[in-house]
């Protein structure tokens, strides 16, 4: 989510973005560069000093409290490991990605790295590029959906600290109102849009000019309808394909919605920072929208009074479908992970587990309302403990498309579902623009 | 023989003079035009060069290797559809800016000129939008074309035109035109300052004759006023085309160049090729699409108005 909020200030200050991009990129490339010159230089003062540290690098990509927070956390490794020095670099969102890419394919990754688990981390295990913590780890202080995120052939590769979930988000006045219920399955949904569309409410407030707020429905859709593995399948070429039939008909149920009058009028122009689909549940205009759980923190800061209307329900189960009412879209950020290459393991595994500690994710859900991945938290936050269990309970965890995909097939899975949602494309012309692309760049 | 013979040696005397003169006058403007021109050969002449140099590559602008593929990129650009509907979207743009931002410009700055009384207020009011920051400006139209809250929709709900109101930026029919109107808005304020300002220049004694002569109002804007602003007319278009072929902010802060490309720019679509898919080398190739096209047009325009000068 956080990439959101960042891209958003990007299109903001586009030229001090521009300016801003090129420096760090150049920065972190000249960190990597003199990674390996700068060790022999620490290597030869602390060996005068007090014999030879443990160099161990982490990357981080959080910003905020939450930076000052892992900071503070590598501070108290260091105190408490004094022959181990962590050199830790926050890398902005967006260049992540790419970056740890090229660290890994040049044989030069960081001991400890930052992940969304999912597909994406996926790719580096398939590469022999990630330590198994098996056992080295406990995973049963994990929630389950968050480890299960950095899971894959039973193996544990990765240890997760926060997580965001998408429910629906309702005026609990307005379904009072006229008696409507959350609705437990996918035609209760269409009788509340259709019972609300009477009465002139606009059922579902959207802003998608960013694109991503709408392709929740996409990957709701999906795993609703084909069962949780389908996109893992289409990812990593095991199966099934990104024009699967069930992707098809996922567009096809976008395209009906959209047809219904579910949406507010021209919401592929509207602009969701600025709240522009916000203010129309703020005002009784409309009643539900979908969004993460950073929701509940807008609401806090743009319109108080408005959050004890407020709600929220799991996305409903669609009749003949394979995917269970308590698998949610959501993520998991951050998963940490060790580098296969790493000098010190040992030393980086105690980190991770220092940095996935109960007092640091309680931390985090205290004052950054951080749902946290790690067991044993208590929440304050009522919306907090709702999400949580949301969470808790449920069986799998479809991580954002575009934190999984490659960034070139994740804009094109993004432009594609804006342009169903305008019916500029039809379902079949976007499920096979899909698929085209991941061939070329899957490669597999 | 004797007179070529003489103009030869006039001629070989005057270059001598020119070039006795020449070594201090060269130290003169190397003095005056050096600095600006070093900051221009660093900052626009090299980086044009740098930009083709990338486009030949396959490269994500991150990674440090690269693969030369020469003219692939120009060869996938030529088949890009989403490319050339930028192009199309660009000379939409152009066509739209000078038959709208030109005339409207012209019109408001005759206004300030008439003897109305209260003109001076709006000397500022028609100033503002190009005193606004451009990213101010798009936020606050994005509100203004806001479906349900705007206050166009809501205006046409009033008059009972319901039939009128529009998902604006939201439908791909209809994002581009009002993109374009709020771009002319912003604009059209900046060539109203250089008509009046041409305006003014014109002499009075011109207009007194004129009188004199019996030609008034219509008449003194068509034979005196228009004909004497058309260098300035022409400024301004060579400024406006180029302008809008290389025209990104309202557009990136309205709409994304969304929905579905429908208002995408040629820079809106190499800035998400460069930083949101990570291919840099086909950014460059973009960029320096841009940049030939950009040249084209301006020798043309300004050709074309030589030949004019030279004509008339």
């Amino acid at each position: 989510m956080k990439k959101w909020a960042s891209l958003s200030i990007v299109s903001m200050l586009l030229l001090s973005a521009c300016g801003g991009n090129a420096p760090t990129a150049a920065t972190d490339s000249g960190k990597k560069d003199s990674g390996g010159t700068e060790p022999k230089q620490t290597a030869q003062t602390t060996q005068a000093a007090s014999g030879e540290k443990k160099k161990l690098s982490f990357w981080y990509i959080e910003t905020g409290q939450r930076k000052e927070l892992i900071e503070a956390t590598v501070q108290k490794f260091m105190q408490q490991n004094p022959d181990v020095e962590v050199e830790a670099v926050q890398i902005p969102n967006d260049a992540y990605k790419t970056k740890l890419s090229v660290a890994m394919g040049g044989g030069s990754p960081p001991d400890v790295f930052h992940s969304w688990g999912g597909g994406w981390l996926k790719q580096f295990v398939s590469a022999n590029q990630v330590l198994d913590l098996t056992g080295k780890v406990n995973s049963e202080s994990y929630v389950p959906a968050a480890i299960g995120a950095a899971t894959f052939n039973s193996k544990i590769y990765g240890a997760p600290l926060a997580m965001s979930v998408v429910p629906m988000f309702y005026n609990k006045e307005i379904f009072a109102k006229y008696q409507l219920q959350p609705p437990k399955t996918y035609d209760e949904l269409l009788t509340i849009i259709d019972k609300l569309k009477k009465e002139n409410i606009i059922p579902i407030a959207m802003a998608n000019k960013t694109k991503w707020p709408a392709a929740f429905y996409l990957m709701y859709f999906a795993e609703k309808l084909a069962g949780p593995q389908i996109f893992s399948e289409a990812f990593e070429r095991t199966g099934r394909t990104f024009d699967d039939p069930a992707y098809v008909k996922a567009g096809e149920m976008i395209q009906d919605l959209v047809k219904r009058g579910a949406f507010n009028p021209g919401f592929n122009g509207l602009t969701y920072d600025t709240g522009q689909s916000r203010q129309l549940l703020y005002t009784g205009k409309a009643a539900m929208e979908m969004q993460t759980a950073s929701y509940v923190n807008n609401v806090r800061n743009e319109a108080p009074d408005f959050e004890k209307k407020l709600g929220m329900f799991p996305f409903p189960e669609v009749s003949g479908g394979k995917g269970n009412i308590s698998n949610v879209v959501g993520g998991v950020s951050p998963v940490f992970s060790v580098a296969a290459k790493s000098k010190y393991p040992d030393k980086a595994i105690e980190l991770i587990k220092m940095l996935t500690s109960q007092e640091l994710a309680q931390q985090f859900s205290d004052k950054t309302s951080a749902i946290s991945a790690v067991k044993g938290v208590e929440y304050k936050d009522p919306f907090a403990i709702q999400l949580n269990e949301m969470l808790s309970k449920a069986g799998y965890l479809q991580t954002f498309y575009d934190q999984t995909l490659p960034p070139d097939l994740a804009e094109l899975h993004k432009d594609t579902t804006q342009a169903l949602f305008g019916e500029t494309m039809t379902p079949a012309e976007a499920a096979k623009q899909m698929e085209a692309k991941a061939k070329e760049i899957l490669k597999k | 023989m004797s007179s070529l013979a003489e103009k030869s040696t006039a001629q070989v005397e005057l270059q001598k003079a020119a070039s006795s003169r020449k070594p201090r006058h060269t130290a003169f403007i190397i003095g005056f035009i050096g600095p600006a021109l070093l900051i221009y050969l660093t900052y626009v002449i090299f980086p044009i060069f740098s930009t083709l140099y990338y486009s030949m590559f396959h490269w994500s602008g991150i990674e440090s290797s690269k693969t030369f593929i020469l003219f692939d990129n120009y060869i996938k650009l030529m088949t890009d559809s989403i490319f050339w509907k930028t192009v199309l979207n660009n000379l939409l743009l152009v066509v739209a800016s000078i038959f709208t931002q030109l005339p409207l410009g012209l019109a408001m700055a005759l206004l300030l000129m008439a003897p109305i009384k209260g003109i001076r207020l709006f000397r500022t009011v028609y100033f503002m939008p190009l005193l606004m920051s451009t990213v101010a400006l798009g936020i606050l139209w994005t509100f203004i074309y806001d479906p349900t809250m705007g206050i166009i929709n809501q205006a046409f709900d009033l008059l009972g035109l319901r039939s009128w109101q529009m998902g604006w930026l939201g439908d791909s029919k209809t994002a581009f035109l009002a993109v374009i109107v709020t771009i002319c808005w912003q604009f059209t304020p900046f060539y109203m300052i250089l008509f009046r300002a041409a305006i003014a220049g014109i002499p009075d004694e011109i207009y007194e004759s004129a009188k004199i002569d019996g030609a008034s109002g219509w008449k003194q804007f068509w034979r005196i006023t228009l004909p004497l602003l058309k260098p300035t007319i022409v400024t301004s278009s060579v400024l406006s085309v180029i302008g809008s072929l290389k025209y990104f902010d309202l557009i990136y802060v309205m709409t994304e160049g969304g929905p579905d490309s429908s208002t995408e720019l040629m820079a809106t679509y190499m800035y998400k090729q460069a930083f949101a898919k990570f291919n840099m080398g086909y950014a460059s190739t973009i960029s320096f699409t841009m940049f030939v096209i950009s040249l084209i047009v301006a020798i043309f325009i300004l050709t074309a108005d030589k030949n004019r000068a030279q004509a008339s």
